[in-house]
């Protein structure tokens, strides 16, 4: 009674009782855009604050207090203040590539989200290649971070982008591989047939068919993201801040509340390649809405990304690179072989 | 083989550390809000000079010997002696304690016999203008009010010494001869009212 699809649906309907057909598609389409960027915006201040917690909690602190019960309105506070900030260009600034690179890695983490289900009934839009989709349109973020880290002409700053750049491009590879034995089991693409093929109860999911997958998507993922321990691209003390140091105000905030989003999309596509998507874990929680489970399962594996950033240590630039390539994707082709032959045998 | 063992040690040592960090999840944080919680500071704590007042009668312990003043070692307490013409008791007329200087210490409550001056536990005190840390004698009585304090055992004459009204100083406890009013140098050495 409480899922969401229902009150799509009426709502489309009593759009389309007065709307002629290419408007409707139009407002359609800007609606479900609105409510679908809203959604992410309040979700990254809420990681914002998540975050902030989470460390504190695991380094015996208390962390933001004071604004709001126990801090809560305090990414809403700092994006208030960030937007009122001056927004400074530095003078030997690539001016307009500094301006496109945070509208360019804003836009790109969204456009993810146009085939990842939510819940029953609530993607926007189930694209038949979806996975290929997302992982294809979320290296999008790595011309941004060059763009950005070029443009910027500091020194830090271009080596924090040449680093996100060799990273990213670097573990992509496993990570699509990683992502490939789930798509073979499902044979295909779409999100939602992926999700569907997982249902029933919890031992449906393909975590258990797929452990090493899922192992080398997480390791991947956390890479792609550029967070602890791959974090090389924004390494504090190397660094300073990374390709983000000459951006101030908004365009820092983009940056910032881009990478929070990004790391919910990867949790989100490990959730429903991996953990079932919207299916509950068995079939008895199913009177319990489907995307409470979907973002149950997400924001357990954004815990486990923060528990893994306030555990390990930061990797060296050679280890990151021996890491992906001699160890992740070897281990990457062994699954993708062991699932086909598997699959051969029993089906 | 050996790769095997490499990777299984690597492995084990990250969910140890991942382990051991999710533990420190229960933890509380000792951690006080500051202008809203204070840790309670100690009984012998050392810090702002106050001077204490008999709680029954709500008038200064204080007998302007000048004993705490000569003790001090930064010299930041001066105090102007007066005499009751009522009862021909001494109190400070002037009592000071320049904070900006003072040491915390407690050489002055050491020296004092009349649990008239004490260092407590409190600790806020900064101002913007030097000035006002010139502690003058209404101040630090009000300071001091409701301080708690142990009354020193004294030797029973003590009481006596009030009613005979002895002018010169009702400091000098009766068994010791009327001779520390004149040299109240020697009294520091006087260790009587501690036995």
């Amino acid at each position: 009674m409480f899922e969401l699809e229902g009150i799509f649906n009426a709502v489309g309907n009593f759009l389309a009782s007065f709307l002629g057909s290419p408007l409707l598609q139009i407002v359609s389409i800007i609606a479900v855009a609105t409510v679908v960027i809203g959604f992410l915006m309040v979700l990254a201040l809420f990681l914002v604050w998540w975050e902030r917690k989470l460390s504190a909690d695991f380094q015996v602190r208390i962390g933001p207090m004071r604004t709001g019960p126990h801090g809560v309105l305090q990414t809403i506070a700092d994006a208030l203040k960030l937007l009122q900030k001056e927004d400074i260009v530095p003078l030997t600034a690539d001016k307009k590539v500094f301006f496109w690179a945070p509208v360019i890695c804003f836009v790109t983490c969204f456009l993810a989200y146009i085939c990842i289900p939510f819940g029953k009934g609530l993607i926007a839009r189930d694209l038949n290649i979806g996975i290929l989709y997302i992982v294809a349109i979320t290296t999008f973020t790595v011309i941004s971070l060059l763009m950005a880290g070029w443009a910027s002409n500091n020194k830090y700053s271009l080596l924090g982008g040449m680093r996100s750049a060799a990273q990213i491009v670097s573990y992509e590879v496993p990570l699509s591989l990683s992502l490939l034995g789930a798509v073979m089991l499902a044979q295909s693409l779409s999100m939602v047939t992926i999700v569907q093929g997982q249902g029933g109860s919890f031992l449906h999911w393909y975590i258990w068919r797929q452990p090493l997958g899922f192992l080398l998507y997480v390791t991947a993922a956390t890479a792609e993201v550029n967070r602890t321990p791959f974090d090389i691209p924004e390494a504090e003390q190397e660094l300073v801040a990374g390709y983000n140091i000459e951006y101030s105000g908004m365009k820092f905030a983009m940056f910032f509340l881009a990478e929070f989003i990004n790391m919910f999309t990867v949790c989100a596509i490990a959730a429903t390649l991996f953990l079932g998507g919207w299916n509950p874990p068995f079939e008895f929680l199913s009177f319990i809405p489907s995307w409470v489970w979907f973002l149950g399962k997400s924001l357990l594996l954004v815990f486990v990304l923060m528990w893994f950033r306030w555990t390990f240590p930061r990797l060296r630039v050679d280890h990151l690179m021996a890491f992906a390539w001699k160890f992740l994707l070897p281990l990457a082709f062994l699954n993708i072989i062991v699932t086909g032959f598997l699959i051969y045998l029993f089906e | 083989m050996r790769v095997a063992r490499q990777v299984w040690s690597g492995v084990y040592n990250l969910i140890l550390g991942l382990v051991t960090v999710f533990k420190h999840l229960g933890h509380k944080a000792i951690t006080l809000q500051y202008p809203d919680e204070r840790m309670p500071m100690f009984e012998r704590s050392r810090g702002v000079v106050v001077l204490l007042s008999d709680p029954e009668t709500g008038k200064l312990n204080c007998t302007a010997c000048l004993l705490c003043a000569r003790a001090c070692p930064v010299s930041a307490i001066s105090i102007v002696q007066g005499t009751d013409p009522d009862t021909g008791k001494r109190y400070p007329e002037k009592f000071e304690i320049d904070n900006t200087i003072c040491a915390f210490c407690g050489l002055c409550e050491e020296a004092c016999n009349f649990d008239a001056i004490k260092l407590t536990g409190k600790y806020e005190f900064s101002v913007y203008d030097q000035k006002l840390l010139q502690y003058d004698r209404d101040f630090l009585q009000e300071l001091g009010r409701g301080v708690p304090y142990e009354k020193r055992k004294r030797p029973a004459p003590k009481a006596k010494a009030a009613p005979k009204a002895d002018p010169t100083s009702p400091k000098p406890e009766k068994p010791t001869s009327p001779k520390p009013e004149e040299s109240p140098k020697e009294s520091p050495g006087e260790d009587k009212p501690e036995a």
